[in-house]
């Protein structure tokens, strides 16, 4: 389990994050929605230790990420898949997966296995340079990366960004499979239908702070989601 | 540090050379004396100059001592084999450094260089003109150097009155480094320095502004390194070499001050207390300049001035 | 003639063994070390000393090796921590200062405490005759050497998961961090081997010739000028720059003197700089 308590980030002395807490369960799939400049994606980078907060801490399981480095806490299986994607643009599809087995470099050919089961596209395209691939492949690389590591907790940081739709409805489908699973998934998007759809659970984040929390049918009810919302649209 | 200079900066520049002018009063006129006191001098005007091209422009010229050697050559090289007058020979070589200078800015800021690429291919300059002066033997003498006595302006001889012209070279660059300061080019170096974009964006023409700042130090160089080699009766490779001049450059406009108008004569001055304190060492004074380079720019890279200026709450310029 | 272009490709091996070193510290930490000749220096003194005090060659220059190796280690562990701290442009500005630094300090120390140690290794046989022609066994033993290095190397770089997740670091330092590795142990681990590099193009220049104490800079410069003609990312590069310089260097040093080549060596760097900044041979890593 994920929490997240009371934390402040800020850039410069200019607040990003004003006391947020959230938890995670096991299993769970959370989303974090909220309109441009919300602090969603400081929110994860914070989480994933690429980010030191000014105050509060970040525990999985009692253990404190916050204290940790990136690399430890990607090792530890809270894995950050950046809207950025991140990714190793002269090596293969092949090589970038076998580098996400890096921590946990055991049973490596059936995680593979499974991989290109989940996402064909990749399979086919397994000898191809990274750098060389579409948006969307990229995307699918940067989270099959991030699945080879074997991630107790995954963080998508808006994994539709600059996708098609069509592309954006494949993505959901493998995540949903792998929520399905059982994975736990903190997910931050901008496309709110996407979230409510896929998360059981959702933050709303707004100027750095959590305004509304609860499942996806709760917050429809809400006229101040309507306002995150058209924020958005 | 917008506005006309004021009388406060010409004031202080003057007082700084009225200052100076005692030093000769209070460490004797020996030989010994005036040659330690005039090669700072020198040395001032070089991270005076410094100051201007890296201080203020980030454009790191690792070839100070190229800069200066090249005029020194120069106007050397003309006397003797053109037997140009002394004028003549030392105005080619300050206009050779200036140019040279210029050139290296202007391709740097063409090709869009950062400092470090900018640090490189002047140190690869650096180094081929080394190079030049020990394969050009015929005109140069090699590794063996050149005497320069009887050539120029007859600066020889470690005399205050030597010590005095170099002042007023020095007097002239504080002059016009406060001068560029206070106007347009100092509101432009800062703000290019800060944002090389964002300035562009603004209007400001970077480009020409490098440039200048680069002519401007490097004609400085050359200018005193013409003159040093009058006063030094001597010139070789070896004395322009990076660990001779640029490091000590370096050292000095760190320890003073970059971007402060008495941070070059603080910092030389320190340096050259230091310098005399390692010399009984022989070989270590390298060894020491190689230490200090690296706890200067870890501890105390702001520098001796603004130092003050927090210690004795006086904004010392 | 062949002699001399057989000679200027070994010069080139060790021009490479230099170029690497500094490319693969500058690819895997943003950082020029213009203290990486210091390195070769280290090694040579090292072996000359313990040769002095009555070791055997070989121990004496595999533990010169090592000493080097070490060196880069230290120095990436304490000198370049606070580079470490900062990224991009300030990280490599403040490590080319403490590395030059560092570069005056080891020069100065050497002069001022062993000046006059130098390091010559003789070879039992002087020459062999190789399909006709007369060849220096020190050249096949440098050859030898920095081609099995070279070959190590790759191995390392394509085959070990070691090997990728430190082509992943040049590529992607973030990337890497996210895939759980630990970048600043890699990082040393790779001046290490930096070290070693350079050690060994330090022990081949005794094999040569002889190595002294006052080389270090010259040595850098040389691992400069094939880093940046190579291509300061791309290790391919590298190597294929130093044999190319190689050949420059012998074939120019035949014709004309010591200072015209090295005019040429560095025109070769500051051409590259200016016109194709990326390296002119620069590949894929």
């Amino acid at each position: 389990m994920l929490r997240v308590e009371g934390v402040a980030v800020a850039y410069d002395g200019i607040p990003i994050l004003r006391d947020v807490s959230l938890e995670v369960g096991r299993g769970e799939a959370v989303g974090v929605i909220g309109p441009n400049g919300a602090g969603k994606t400081t929110l994860l980078r914070t989480i994933a230790s690429l980010v030191r907060p000014q105050a509060g801490s970040v525990s999985w399981d009692s253990l404190r990420l916050d204290l940790l480095s990136a690399h430890q806490v990607a090792r530890r299986g809270v894995v950050y898949i950046p809207a950025e994607r991140e990714l190793f643009p002269q090596m293969t599809v092949l090589e970038n997966l076998q580098l996400g087995s890096y921590p946990h470099p055991s049973g490596y050919p059936v995680r593979l296995a499974f991989i290109f089961d989940l996402f064909p596209r990749l399979a086919e395209r397994r000898h191809q340079r990274a750098g060389t691939l579409s948006g969307g492949e990229q995307q699918m690389l940067a989270i099959a990366r991030g699945v080879m590591m074997q991630p107790k907790l995954l963080l998508l940081d808006e994994p539709s960004t600059g996708l098609a739709p069509l592309l954006v409805a494949e993505l959901y489908r493998q995540l949903g499979r792998l929520r399905d699973e059982g994975l736990t998934v903190l997910l931050a998007e901008q496309q709110v239908p996407r979230a409510l759809e896929f998360c059981r659970r959702l933050y709303v984040l707004e100027n750095g702070q959590v305004v509304l929390a609860g499942s996806p049918d709760d917050l429809l009810k809400n006229p101040a989601l309507k306002r995150a919302y058209l924020g958005i649209a | 540090m917008t506005g006309r200079p004021g009388l406060g900066r010409v004031a202080l520049v003057l007082g700084t050379g009225v200052i100076l002018a005692l030093l000769p009063g209070i460490f004797g006129t020996g030989i010994y004396s005036l040659r330690i006191t005039t090669l700072m001098l020198v040395m001032i005007i070089y991270t005076v100059a410094f100051n201007i091209i890296f201080g203020h422009t980030k454009q790191l010229f690792l070839c100070l001592g190229a800069l200066a050697g090249l005029s020194a050559y120069l106007s050397v090289i003309l006397m003797r084999e053109l037997k140009l007058v002394p004028a003549a020979a030392v105005a080619v070589g300050t206009l050779g450094a200036g140019a040279l200078g210029a050139l290296l800015s202007y391709v740097a800021a063409r090709r869009g260089l950062g400092i470090i690429f900018v640090g490189i291919v002047t140190l690869v300059v650096s180094l081929i003109f080394q190079n030049l002066l020990l394969g050009l033997r015929r005109y140069t003498n090699g590794e063996t150097g050149i005497v320069t006595q009887g050539l120029g302006f007859g600066l020889a001889g470690h005399t205050a009155a030597a010590y005095y012209v170099f002042l007023v070279l020095l007097v002239l660059a504080l002059w016009v480094y406060q001068w560029l300061m206070a106007g347009r080019p100092g509101l432009a170096f800062g703000a290019l320095s800060e944002d090389e974009l964002t300035a562009e964006l603004a209007g400001i023409d970077v480009t020409r502004y490098k440039v200048l700042a680069a002519t401007v130090g490097s004609g400085l160089i050359g200018l005193a390194g013409a003159l040093f080699a009058d006063f030094n009766e001597f010139i070789s490779p070896s004395i322009f070499s990076l660990a001779h001049v640029d490091i000590v450059v370096l050292i000095a406009l760190l320890l003073g001050g970059m971007r402060t108008l008495l941070g070059p004569v603080i910092g030389a001055a320190a340096f050259t207390l230091i310098d005399e304190l390692v010399r009984p060492f022989g070989q270590a004074t390298v060894l020491a300049y190689g230490v200090l380079l690296i706890v200067l720019f870890l501890a105390f890279r702001e520098g001796l001035v603004p130092f003050l200026r927090r210690l004795t709450r006086i904004p010392v310029p | 003639m062949i002699g001399v272009l057989l000679d200027g490709l070994v010069q080139g091996l060790q021009l490479a063994l230099l170029g690497v070193g500094i490319t693969l510290v500058y690819g895997l930490g943003g950082v020029l070390n213009l203290a990486h000749g210091q390195l070769a220096v280290v090694a040579g003194v090292t072996t000359a000393l313990l040769i002095g005090a009555g070791f055997g060659r070989i121990p004496s220059a595999f533990l010169g090796l090592l000493g080097a190796g070490l060196a880069g280690v230290i120095i990436d562990r304490t000198l370049l921590l606070p580079a470490y701290r900062r990224r991009g442009e300030e990280r490599l500005l403040l490590a080319l200062i403490l590395t030059l630094g560092l570069s005056f300090g080891v020069d100065g120390f050497l002069a001022y405490r062993y000046p006059s140690v130098a390091l010559t290794l003789r070879l039992p046989v002087g020459a062999v005759v190789l399909a006709g022609v007369r060849v220096r066994t020190v050249s096949l033993a440098v050859a030898g050497l920095a081609l099995l290095a070279f070959a190590l190397l790759a191995l390392f770089l394509k085959r070990t998961l070691l090997g990728k997740a430190v082509r992943s670091i040049i590529q992607n330092e973030t990337g890497a961090s996210l895939c759980g590795i630990d970048v600043g142990r890699t990082r040393t681990l790779i001046v290490g081997m930096s070290g070693l590099l350079a050690g060994l193009a330090g022990l081949s220049q005794g094999l040569f010739s002889n190595l002294g104490p006052e080389m270090g800079p010259e040595f850098t410069v040389l691992a400069l000028i094939v880093a940046v003609v190579g291509g300061v990312r791309s290790l391919s590069g590298t190597v294929i720059a130093g044999l190319l310089l190689g050949l420059v260097n012998a074939v120019a040093s035949f014709y004309v003197g010591t200072y015209l080549t090295w005019i040429l060596l560095l025109l070769a760097a500051l051409l590259t700089l200016l016109v194709r900044p990326e390296g002119l041979l620069a590949y894929w890593t």
